[in-house]
């Protein structure tokens, strides 16, 4: 192995040895669920990753610091890795229930032997699922959730849950870069103290309110009706923002007004740069207005939400005659009508621009302009140091602002000396025209790469999906969202499966660090020299 | 007795949100999703579940504009 991979296999080791971890401390959900046929699948899915990362992490321990072209590499190829050995659970329980090979206590039941699971016998199904999960994206191979045992809907819910913290560790600390919206935008003099300064005390102070923000979501969630388990699992999948669920029909399934509203708050707090969350809870409240990102999210999630409602209204899509709303009141006529318009119109607004992806009603037969509403709001996604996709609202300021300032220039002596003022920020031009080549780089690269997936899709499905049903579904796995139009599932053609697998994996790491990991991998190896 | 001793009380209060209420509200979390796990759904659960939402609630409102 050339020199410079070194202390990229070594930290890579120290990752798959952090996954072992989670899949050995998973068995406890088998154990609870009584599910012990999925206990062996779940040792050998940890002691597999154990064993390979143990032997790269001693193997190259004394091989040096990384940088930051070493950061980037092991973010692309570490999502990878773990999506490639987080596929071995659910292809191992999937043979382990179809092959039975154990006696009593150990036996599979009959009951878990569905084509839904049976899809993840396929390893690229496998493979599919894991990426999903751990990209936060939320598409699925699975036809009814609910059907799956509880080990592997745990599966699910955890590598999302997993995932989302990674991004934000990953955005926040690991690769903060010009327009990244991490340290760029919290590292100013002014807020210098705001966040913690090294990488090691970021990455605890995520944890501690990623976990506490889990607690309040699951007491959330329950307190407005769902089941314990399904409190559970959607609470870290909706904070994560990631959209598995433990039903056929994801919020859908328990048609109640109550949770569907209880669960917006829980994908705005994933929304919303995990900076801003810990300087709220030092009590200064005021980054609710005053931070721009934070700012710019209320304004977009409000107008999007209307405009969605508006469109939903004025195409009659919800002509309820009678709607339950909670503890006996009903609404009837037109007021149903506009409850039910604004009640999913809001929810799935939220839920894609949160790039969350959980669905309260199918979508795959609303109007092609309210698709594309929602398809705009996947593509941008929401604050940059959270846990959602998309383009992220921080390089839509940078390229309205920086734009506005590059154009004002004009009209000023070559000599002034001019600023962008972005929240207590004083930026000089050489300052935004950095900002600005990073947004616009990667807004490009973003509709390349969504432009190659969607002609892929199109080469490859069934002509009985529209355009603007493959535009969604397209947006929805680079912008690691999971709402689907009806495309994504088992058998949707091998080459849109693997496209779909290369969408949610840049889409999550913002493309450019798995382009250097390309570009690295390609020089390391000559191959072009 | 320090708290500090404690193995899992000790860790939170190492590395957790270095304020007592907060670090309070790691450690409950928990408690509380067993607490609607085993006790189900009864008066008490969900008054328990609401005090531990509402009291976060009124701790960061009080932390931002009282004690401010």
């Amino acid at each position: 192995m050339r020199q410079r991979l070194q202390p990229l296999a070594r930290d890579l080791g120290r990752i798959l040895m952090a996954l072992s971890g989670v899949v050995f401390a998973s068995v406890v959900v088998s154990l609870a669920w009584g599910e012990l046929f999925a206990v062996p699948a779940l040792v050998v899915s940890g002691l597999v990753p154990l064993g390979l990362g143990r032997l790269l992490s001693t193997r190259y321990d004394d091989d040096g610091e990384v940088g930051k072209l070493h950061g980037m590499m092991i973010a692309a190829s570490g999502w990878f890795l773990v999506a490639v050995f987080g596929t071995l659970p659910f292809v191992l329980v999937a043979w382990t229930v179809a092959v039975d090979p154990f006696p009593a206590p150990f036996a599979a039941p009959a009951a878990f032997d569905t084509p839904t699971l049976a899809a993840f016998r396929d390893p690229l199904n496998g493979f599919f699922e894991s990426m999903s999960g751990f990209t936060g994206t939320g598409l699925t191979m699975t036809d009814d959730e609910g059907v799956l045992p509880h080990t592997i809907q745990w599966w699910r819910t955890i590598t999302e849950w997993v995932g989302g913290v990674g991004v934000i560790v990953l955005t926040t600390a690991i690769l903060a870069r010009p327009g990244s919206g991490s340290l760029t935008l919290y590292e100013s003099e002014a807020r210098s103290e705001k966040i913690h300064p090294s990488v090691v005390s970021t990455v605890r102070t995520i944890w501690w309110i990623f976990i506490l923000f889990t607690f309040l979501a699951i007491s959330i969630l329950w307190l407005a009706g769902m089941p314990p388990w399904d409190a559970i699992n959607h609470a870290m999948t909706g904070l994560s923002t990631g959209g598995f669920s433990v039903t056929d029909a994801s919020i859908g399934e328990y048609n109640d007004p109550v949770i569907d509203f209880a669960m917006i708050p829980v994908m705005i707090l994933g929304s919303i740069a995990f900076p801003i969350h810990y300087l709220m809870l030092r009590g200064d409240l005021k980054n609710l207005y005053t931070d721009p990102q934070t700012r710019w999210l209320w304004g977009y999630f409000s107008l999007g939400s209307i405009a969605l409602v508006g469109l939903l209204w004025l195409d009659g899509t919800f002509e309820a005659g009678r709607v339950a709303v909670t503890n006996g009141v009903v609404l009837t006529g037109s007021t149903a009508s506009l409850f039910q318009t604004v009640r999913y119109g809001l929810f799935q607004f939220v839920s894609a621009a949160s790039c969350t992806g959980f669905g309260t009603i199918g979508i795959g037969d609303w109007s092609a302009p309210a698709q594309l509403t929602m398809s705009g709001a996947m593509v941008l996604g929401a604050a940059a140091g959270s846990t959602v996709g998309g383009i992220k609202l921080i390089r839509l300021i940078t390229l309205v602002k920086g734009t506005a300032f590059s154009i004002r220039g004009v009209f000023y002596p070559e000599s002034a000396v001019r600023y962008l003022k972005l929240d207590d920020r004083k930026l000089g031009e050489t300052e935004v025209s950095r900002e600005l080549e990073e947004a616009s780089i990667i807004a490009f690269l973003w509709f390349v790469f969504l432009a190659v997936g969607l002609a892929v899709l199109l080469l490859t499905i069934d002509g009985s999906f529209t355009l603007e049903n493959a535009v969604f579904e397209i947006t929805s796995a680079q912008g690691n969202v999971g709402l689907s139009s009806g495309i994504t599932g088992p058998a949707m053609p091998t080459p849109a499966k693997v496209m779909f697998l290369f969408n949610m994996w840049i889409g999550r790491l913002e493309i450019i660090p798995v382009l250097v990991l390309l570009r690295g991998l390609l020089d390391t190896f000559n191959v072009y020299r | 007795m320090d708290l500090r001793n404690i193995p899992l009380v000790g860790f939170v209060l190492e590395f957790g949100a270095q304020d007592y209420f907060l670090d309070g509200m790691l450690l409950a979390g928990p408690l509380v999703v067993l607490a609607m796990i085993v006790g189900g759904r009864s008066p008490v659960t969900t008054a328990i579940v609401g005090l531990y939402v509402l009291s976060f609630a009124g701790y960061v409102v009080y932390n931002g504009v009282v004690a401010r």
